[in-house]
């Protein structure tokens, strides 16, 4: 393989990075958000976007709808979704022993994979909506890559401002740093798991609705997105909200440079070196963050 | 119950030594499977159920076994036995490699490296095509060692079970069970927590290294997706909670009954089966987390080391 690297390249390399790295952020900062509040890592988060995929794909097939106004239907529907599993089952294992919570979401996740192979069948499914890229300079732009970037930076700058501005956020942040004070505090705390799960459930959502508009969907493909979200949250520190989008960013740069100097293959390889890499040199992500 | 335990179990090993000489093909094949999987349910509960630690990709082991003995056998003509062996060291040593940087942290660090590992070997050894196949597969030359294998399966099912009940019964179990009750309390008792997950993560991935070498060997020809679903890892886990995480006998009692009740009723409705394997780990998790042999304890005030 004797590819000649040009800075053209490099600087495509780096604009698909930065379009992926914002999606990666979204998606993990509701995983992020889940593991702040109710100390649990949701092994179910990919799933849940894989459902809001389908979501879209159906809206889109069925009724024709334009796919990115199914957006929106996608993350209200898996809002009620997240609520109603928080309320029926994870919400019993919020204090058990960690392998609890872990076993739990990991069988809910496995149900809903399996579910939706009974439902939607194995075959791949693709929202042709959007194709082709714009061209700037020497730079090509993936039509559905820029508008999925352009979603995901504004519904993550809103989770910043409701978190940062709103007194819900402020509730839920409040939570997050500590569950005793945030009840005495007036907190209906289980009010705001079950908000959380729904708000995280409805940020996967959105991301598998995008997804579905750049690549085709199938049911296994959530699961290496809860990896990828866990990677992104301890790139970024675990407990550290903003830290979600430097290592989405991280994320995605790395996957790209790796599918430019190796292969796409090995792409999923290089992440996996990375998240032991940050796990040896500083478990506590790279801008630092509560050592849980 | 105590007295006759010890000899019901005699008997049923004796019988199971003597099946080869009168059994069916498929009667053997399915024995063999059940070794496979006591194997495997047991090796998952020295980690996950002593320590507390989901491991989420423990096939990894098994398709790090297989490789290895499928290399060794296909390209340096290596004897299965030997090989066998090899896989096991190799499941080992990348237990190591995994659990040098994920296991010195406490939390889910550890589960969700686990659930990332499989894949990231699966691309690895689609890659190496020239040592691997890829994904053409890996092609063993033909050998008729079913009934060798079957002994050599049951007999890594019998050593993964003793070492369970070794280990049970010993202080270093009783320190691995301090950890997943109260890791902070296990410290401050004097226990040094990191080399005893990393020693107890070695033990659980040799056991499905040598079932994985064992079971290329036996079918002669290994391909990525054959070795490394994510369905074995859910299966042994589900075996494993079913039967009871944690004691010495609840893998194997999980192992029989679930693998039964596949064959009999499941292998019917092949799409419902997966599903209610996730249906059954919720069930557990929320109202039985000791599993069957954890209630049958309860009830009738049965021994720990059970």
């Amino acid at each position: 393989m004797n590819v000649v690297i040009t800075p053209a390249m490099i600087g495509q390399v780096i604009i698909s990075g930065i379009l992926s790295g914002v999606l990666y952020a979204m998606v993990a900062l509701g995983l992020a958000l889940i593991f702040g509040v109710m100390r649990i890592i949701n092994v179910a988060h990919g799933p849940l976007l894989m459902l809001g995929a389908y979501t879209t794909f159906f809206l889109y097939s069925t009724f024709g709808l334009n796919p990115y106004l199914t957006v929106p239907i996608s993350m209200a529907v898996l809002f009620v979704v997240g609520l109603a599993l928080e309320r029926t089952l994870v919400f019993r294992v919020i204090d058990a022993p960690e392998l609890s919570s872990l076993l739990l979401t990991f069988g809910i996740s496995i149900a809903l994979v399996n579910a939706a192979q009974l439902a939607f069948t194995s075959d791949l499914r693709a929202v042709e909506y959007l194709t082709g890229s714009w061209g700037i300079g020497p730079f090509a732009f993936s039509k559905s890559r820029v508008v999925a970037f352009v979603f995901a930076a504004g519904l993550t700058a809103g989770a910043f401002l409701f978190l940062t501005y709103t007194r819900l956020g402020k509730a839920v942040r409040a939570t997050s740093q500590s569950r005793e004070v945030a009840m005495v505090c007036g907190i209906d705390v289980g009010a705001f798991h079950r908000l959380t799960f729904g708000l995280a459930s409805a940020l996967a959502a959105a991301g598998g609705a995008l997804i579905a508009v750049i690549v085709a969907i199938q049911p296994e493909m959530g699961q290496i997105w809860t990896f990828k979200s866990f990677l992104v949250i301890v790139l970024g520190g675990a407990g550290n909200y903003p830290g979600a989008l430097l290592g989405g960013m991280l994320l995605g740069l790395v996957e790209q440079l790796a599918s430019l100097f190796l292969t796409t293959q090995l792409s999923e390889v290089v992440a996996y070196v990375l998240l032991v890499l940050v796990l040896l040199v500083r478990p506590t992500g790279l801008l630092g963050g509560r050592q849980t | 119950v105590r007295r006759v335990a010890p000899a019901a179990l005699v008997v049923v090993l004796l019988a199971l030594a003597v099946y080869p000489t009168f059994g069916t093909g498929y009667g053997l094949m399915s024995v063999l499977q059940v070794f496979m999987w006591i194997a495997l349910a047991g090796s998952w509960n020295l980690i996950s159920g002593l320590t507390g630690y989901v491991s989420f990709g423990h096939v990894a082991f098994f398709g790090a076994g297989a490789y290895t003995a499928g290399i060794l056998i296909a390209s340096s003509g290596w004897s299965w036995p030997l090989a066998a062996l090899a896989g096991g060291g190799a499941a080992g040593v990348l237990a190591l490699g995994i659990g040098w940087p994920c296991l010195r942290l406490k939390g889910p660090y550890f589960a969700i490296a686990m659930l990332g590992l499989n894949e990231v070997l699966r691309a690895l050894v689609s890659y190496f095509e020239r040592l691997t196949g890829g994904g053409n597969g890996l092609s063993m030359p033909t050998l008729d060692a079913t009934v060798p294998i079957y002994y050599a399966m049951g007999l890594t099912a019998v050593i993964v079970t003793l070492a369970a009940r070794l280990i049970i019964g010993s202080r270093f179990g009783l320190r691995l069970m301090t950890i997943r009750e109260d890791e902070m309390a296990a410290e401050a008792m004097g226990i040094h927590t990191f080399r005893h997950k990393l020693l107890a993560f070695l033990l659980s991935a040799i056991g499905p290294g040598i079932a994985g070498a064992l079971t290329a060997r036996d079918q002669g020809y290994i391909e990525p997706l054959s070795v490394f679903p994510l369905a074995t890892t859910i299966t042994m886990i589900v075996m494993t909670l079913f039967g009871g995480k944690g004691t010495v006998w609840g893998p194997v009692l999980g192992a029989v009954v679930l693998f039964v009740a596949q064959e009999m009723v499941w292998a019917r409705y092949p799409y419902i089966h997966p599903l209610l394997f996730g249906a059954i780990i919720v069930a557990v998790v929320l109202a039985m987390p000791r599993g069957v042999l954890g209630l049958l304890q309860t009830k009738y005030r049965l021994p720990r080391t059970i």
